[in-house]
């Protein structure tokens, strides 16, 4: 079954990218995968639509439990980062505080790797932040604030 | 998740944190460790406890001064920055943030220059850290004898009041019994140039002016005396891990030669009313800043605990091991390398009191 | 750290309740060796032995540890 609905995560974040602009060529480089597999998946084979819709029923999960659902199942933190980014609805903004401490809590958990450390302080590239609040949790000083931009469903 | 590790050797630890892009690591030498109490007072998430400081230095208990927690600890490295004796070492993928410029530092330095350095070891000596060496070569001392000395074997009587009375014991006389065969006291005497210094002990002692002397100074002498045999050379060593800063080094030196740079500015308050005169102060300062003075005649009472503030280093340690509070340590200004980070400068700034 | 005594060792001398310096600024005639008149001492010499009293009041300096002459009060 996890099998099924990792497939299912891949139809979905291949059939973004398609629409993003990517050509099959380049969305296999990005999931790893056969070309001839992200064509059959594009055009509804090898796929059961059940795991689809267990897929979107992931996607559409809050931020947190998509991100750590996702990692549970791929194990593979690069393959999550793509899925999660593109597959995401949600748009967040990401600001730090001057109380940071520099302490990369925030950047050892942040799965999407979203955070940098530059002179001692933490910076969140908003475009990688899938809003999961991980970092948040971890700051020992409070130092992150992250908001909901927009809806995009 | 994201979890700390900790390794403890005897009272040593060094707690660490690994992720696949950056390894941090923060290690504790308690040797070094002066029980200040700064560490605790900078960590930003109390994972850092100063021990019962006067009673583990005062009896030698087996504990470490300072206790981390690691499951508080987010190893940001502020404590190391803020030990005034780099008791506390914070790596980055195993590089000293020390040496890094975005990090803070505390500027606190000492140096002895060479060049000035007459090697007379007055700071070796007075160093409360036993963070000096000075190594030196003195001239031979040969060298720089004025003259020589000569024995008219003639004329001596072999009586020996010269060896007796040489007081570098450079007069050797063989002594033997007489015989028939050979009726004197002794067979020989001569004198050891190497430790002759030129006295003229001998010469005025001896009761029948068998002593001869050149001398090679006056203007009629063989010799000259060359100001390249009289040079002392060497080399002064500090030893950063142990150097304190506390500048003691700096104000004994008879010719200035030693520089100091101290990491804070302060004042040092004691309460002679309160002081019970338990020494707690005096056992923990690192600089020797504190002592017991003696009465100038007795009968009289002196002033409990005497201070020299030239020596300190404002580190607190003695304000915070008084049990009666009669010790405030007050830090005025605090000397730390510029950092972008406000939380660090904020963090620096409250160091001050 | 905690204070310990051992009274088997201790010969009451009353030289820790006199070194203290907390002992002599809760009850100054201690300074005089005169003993203390109360109980809100960290020590005291009862019945010819050391016997705590209010410990909870020790900062833990180690100067009774120090001056005792037969290692019956320390810090463990």
């Amino acid at each position: 079954m996890p099998k099924h609905i990792v497939s299912g995560l891949k139809y979905l974040t291949a059939v973004e990218l398609i629409r993003d602009g990517y050509n099959q060529k380049e969305v296999a480089k990005i999931l790893e995968m056969d070309r001839s597999t992200v064509s059959h998946y594009l055009n509804g084979r090898n796929l059961s639509w059940n795991s689809i819709e267990v897929a979107e029923i992931i996607t559409k999960f809050c931020p947190r439990d998509f991100l750590t659902l996702t990692f549970a199942l791929l194990n593979d933190s690069e393959k999550t980062r793509i899925i999660v980014k593109t597959c995401s609805k949600k748009e967040f903004h990401a600001t730090v505080e001057d109380s940071c401490i520099g302490c990369g809590l925030c950047a050892d958990t942040c799965l999407m790797n979203a955070i940098v450390l530059d002179d001692l302080k933490a910076h969140i590239d908003s475009e990688w932040c899938c809003g999961c609040l991980m970092c948040g949790d971890v700051c020992p000083t409070n130092s992150i604030k992250i908001s909901e931009e927009k809806n995009g469903c | 998740m994201v979890a700390n590790t900790k390794e403890v050797k005897a009272k040593d630890m060094c707690v660490k944190r690994s992720s696949p892009e950056e390894k941090r690591e923060l290690s504790f030498k308690d040797e070094i460790c002066v029980g200040c109490g700064i560490c605790e007072q900078i960590c930003p998430v109390e994972a850092i406890e100063l021990g019962d400081i006067g009673a583990i230095v005062r009896t030698g208990a087996e504990v470490p001064k300072i206790s981390i927690d690691e499951n508080k600890c987010v190893l940001c490295g502020m404590c190391s920055v803020g030990c005034p004796a780099d008791a506390l070492e914070f790596k980055l993928d195993d590089i000293s943030i020390k040496e890094m410029d975005e990090y803070p530092s505390l500027i606190k330095s000492a140096e002895i220059d060479d060049d000035t350095c007459i090697y007379c070891k007055a700071c070796e000596t007075a160093c409360p850290r036993e963070a000096i060496t000075i190594a030196r070569s003195l001239p031979d001392r040969s060298k720089l004898v004025t003259g020589e000395i000569e024995i008219d074997k003639n004329t001596c009587i072999s009586c020996g009041v010269c060896e007796e009375m040489c007081p570098a014991d450079a007069i050797v006389m063989e002594h033997h019994e007489p015989t028939s065969v050979d009726p004197t006291v002794s067979s020989d005497i001569y004198v050891d140039k190497d430790k002759c210094v030129y006295c003229l002990i001998c010469r005025k002692s001896c009761p029948v002016d068998a002593i001869k002397a050149v001398c090679r100074s006056c203007s009629y002498g063989d010799y000259d005396l060359k100001p390249e045999d009289s040079e002392i050379e060497g080399s002064s060593f500090i030893d950063d891990e142990s150097c304190i800063n506390c500048g003691w080094c700096k104000e004994i030196c008879p010719v200035d030669a030693a520089e100091v740079k101290k990491p804070f500015k302060g004042e040092l308050s004691i309460d002679q009313d309160k002081c019970t005169t338990c020494g707690a102060c005096v056992d923990i300062c690192p600089c020797d800043v504190l002592s017991f003075p003696k009465p100038a005649e007795s009968g009289q009472i002196p002033e409990k605990v005497f201070k020299d503030e030239r020596f300190c280093i404002y580190c607190g340690a003695c304000g915070k091991v008084c049990p009666v509070e009669a010790i405030d340590v007050k830090r005025t200004d605090v000397n730390y390398t510029p950092t972008k980070s406000k939380s660090w400068k904020n963090k620096m700034e409250s160091l001050k009191s | 750290m905690e204070l310990k005594v051992n009274q088997d060792n201790c010969l009451g001398c009353g030289v820790c309740v006199v070194a203290c310096p907390v002992n002599v600024s809760i009850s100054p005639e201690v300074a005089g060796g005169h003993g203390s008149k109360t109980t809100e001492t960290i020590m005291m010499v009862e019945n010819g032995v050391i016997k705590l009293f209010s410990e909870d009041k020790c900062t833990k300096c180690g100067t009774c540890q120090k001056f005792c002459p037969t290692d019956a009060i320390w810090l463990e």
